[in-house]
């Protein structure tokens, strides 16, 4: 399903004459099977714009239209019903709960869904088996290490097989062995199950990697690059 | 259900997140309810147990008579011509803890002087089984059923007109004819009341002897006592006068009044004052996860859903510290209840005197069972109250994820 930003801007108004562009006229289509990065300094604009597409927050002009409905005209609670259904969520510091083991985290979004016991169990083993860990669902977070659990909140972004996947920054907080890892890992669920990944990143590694890289400055798109991995 | 389930595992999970914390605020409410289950039915069994004794020493629970016996403005006089008989009460059933008694105010003469008291008429076999007035006399002996014109006095009294055992005194009244009601009694024996004041002011003879002086027929006397009362309802009986002990002693049914709201009050101030401790920590520890409550709301929980598991934390709490307190709280109880309090640990070993007599200070207490859905009803308002702050923050924060 086709994810579309067309005119998009987002101003923050620290008082009536200080305006902040977060997004300016952002224009992006996002394809099924995209695997797509916003490349940017701190501060770019390009956090703004992964929490526009996943509803996090409403622009100040503009549409965000995902498979021809507008999420800026929903409320709060059917945006998180809309992101919970259609859209995964990988962290730099994963944000796994600790309180849950790496199954139970995988198992929470798919408990919200409201799936059956016997298709969240099939699913998190799947997820599980995706990712690399199939036999480390019971340990808590605490006894993984950081790429074992960015891999834990991989499997948990993928296990509902939503139809947009958004990462932020998934590889900064990794070592360079780790982190070339967990971009082959992306690639692979990409190519095998064509899952539509929108990175913020600036690991060349990734970059290097993604079809899409769309370079952001003071909030605009400045540059748009396609390579053919 | 299922995902209730999960909801309540993933709130159980997150109340024990740090265990050593979640332990201290737990046995905070656990001894804080405990303590108020204990305090409570220690005020009101204490009360209660005190008050039984008090009024099986004589006052009885309550009072049957004719209309206008007691004067309505008060009911510490009383209009001695107002006589009842037994016919005139429908309710036999009231009889076998009731006992028949004459009352009069009279003079009664030693040999230095004369002091007005007031003259009881027992019926002498019913009182020794309802009463403890033969415990009560502890220099000589209680008055003989089957004797006549025999009298016990308080032994202050005894004392102020110089009266020993075996003496004769004169009693002088009015009869119920309007004549001057006079007679010789025999001192049998004096009544201990522990130094109090109706030492002074009591006598106590046969009933068919203060009959005889005040000119009554055989079946007549002023007032029935009963000495059971079931949940302080009184017996409905028309065309009489029922007077509760409230009544008849208002100044003590005032104190003890006063001791059970004084206790509910300081009940509320230390639940109150653990709320807001608790209110503190919950506030801390729901602040440390605010970052969780975003992601939770990124990856999809809404709003009411973090709610729900917030309260559903704190209502686990409250619910363990329920159990827990009450349990401990009975245990307490029932050890009072075998191993009663000695309650002149709280007057400096002075004896305790009430309306006049001695009572026994060893109370025993025991469970009131309202206090056992009262008081988790207020420590889970109280929690209630307690979340109102930091959920509205959680609520706030989780919707501004980003």
């Amino acid at each position: 399903m086709q994810f579309e930003m067309i005119d998009v801007n987002k101003i923050y108004e620290a008082s009536a004459d200080n305006k902040v562009y977060g997004a300016r006229n952002i224009n992006i289509t996002i394809s099924d099977g995209d695997f797509m990065a916003l490349v940017g300094p701190s501060g770019s604009g390009k956090t703004t714009i992964l929490n526009l597409i996943a509803g996090l927050i409403l622009p100040s002009s503009g549409v965000l239209n995902h498979g021809g409905v507008d999420i800026t005209h929903l409320s709060l609670e059917e945006r998180t019903r809309h992101r919970l259904e259609s859209m995964g969520f990988i962290f730099q510091d994963y944000q796994l709960l600790p309180i849950l083991t790496a199954a139970e985290n995988i198992e929470f979004p798919l408990q919200l869904k409201g799936y059956d016991q016997q298709e969240i169990k099939n699913r998190v083993k799947w997820a599980l088996e995706q990712v690399g860990l199939p036999e480390m669902g019971n340990r808590f977070p605490k006894q993984l290490s950081g790429g074992q659990q960015q891999r834990v909140s991989i499997a948990r972004a993928i296990a509902g097989r939503p139809e947009l996947i958004l990462a932020d920054e998934p590889t900064a907080n990794l070592d360079s062995r780790t982190a070339q890892e967990i971009i082959e890992l992306f690639l692979k669920l990409n190519k095998e199950f064509n899952l539509t990944f929108v990175f913020s990143t600036h690991d060349q590694r990734l970059i290097d990697e993604v079809r899409t890289v769309l370079y952001i400055k003071d909030g605009q798109i400045t540059e748009k690059r396609t390579h053919h991995v | 259900m299922r995902q209730f389930l999960f909801l309540l595992k993933f709130s159980y999970r997150n109340l024990w997140r740090a265990p050593r914390r979640t332990f201290i605020m737990l046995m905070g409410l656990i001894l804080g309810t405990g303590f108020i289950i204990w305090d409570l039915n220690f005020a009101n069994s204490g009360s209660r147990e005190v008050m039984k004794d008090f009024l099986s020493q004589y006052a009885g629970q309550y009072h049957i008579s004719q209309k206008g016996y007691y004067s309505e403005e008060s009911k510490k006089e009383f209009n001695n011509y107002k006589t009842l008989t037994d016919d005139e009460i429908q309710d036999k059933s009231l009889f076998p803890l009731s006992t028949q008694r004459v009352t009069a105010p009279v003079f009664i003469s030693g040999e230095k002087k004369t002091l007005g008291v007031l003259l009881t008429g027992l019926d002498v076999e019913k009182e020794a089984k309802l009463t403890s007035l033969p415990k009560a006399t502890t220099i000589g002996r209680f008055l003989d059923p089957l004797g006549d014109k025999e009298i016990i006095l308080g032994k202050k009294l005894a004392q102020r007109i110089d009266a020993k055992l075996g003496d004769q005194v004169v009693v002088i009244g009015q009869a119920l004819d309007g004549s001057v009601a006079n007679d010789l009694m025999t001192v049998v024996g004096l009544l201990d009341f522990g130094g109090g004041d109706l030492e002074e002011s009591l006598a106590f003879t046969q009933i068919h002897s203060a009959r005889e002086m005040m000119s009554m027929n055989d079946n007549q006397y002023h007032i029935r006592v009963s000495f059971d009362m079931e949940d302080e309802t009184l017996p409905d009986l028309p065309d009489l006068q029922v007077t509760s002990w409230h009544e008849l002693l208002t100044e003590i049914s005032v104190s003890l009044r006063f001791i059970d709201n004084f206790t509910w009050t300081v009940t509320f101030i230390i639940v109150l004052v653990i709320s807001l401790g608790l209110s503190n920590t919950l506030m801390i520890t729901f602040f440390e996860r605010e970052q969780e409550f975003q992601t939770l709301n990124i990856i999809g929980a809404r709003t009411n859903w973090i709610a729900l598991s917030l309260m559903l934390e704190v209502f686990m709490m409250g619910t363990m510290a329920i159990l827990g307190g009450t349990l401990l709280g009975h245990l307490f109880t029932t050890y009072s209840y075998y191993y009663p309090v000695n309650i002149q640990l709280f007057t400096g070993g002075k004896p305790i005197i009430m309306g006049g007599m001695t009572i026994v200070p060893l109370v025993r207490i025991y469970p009131v069972m309202e206090y056992y859905w009262k008081v988790p009803l207020l420590v889970y308002f109280f929690l209630g109250l307690t979340m109102i702050h930091p959920l509205i923050r959680v609520i706030r924060r989780s919707q501004n994820a980003i």
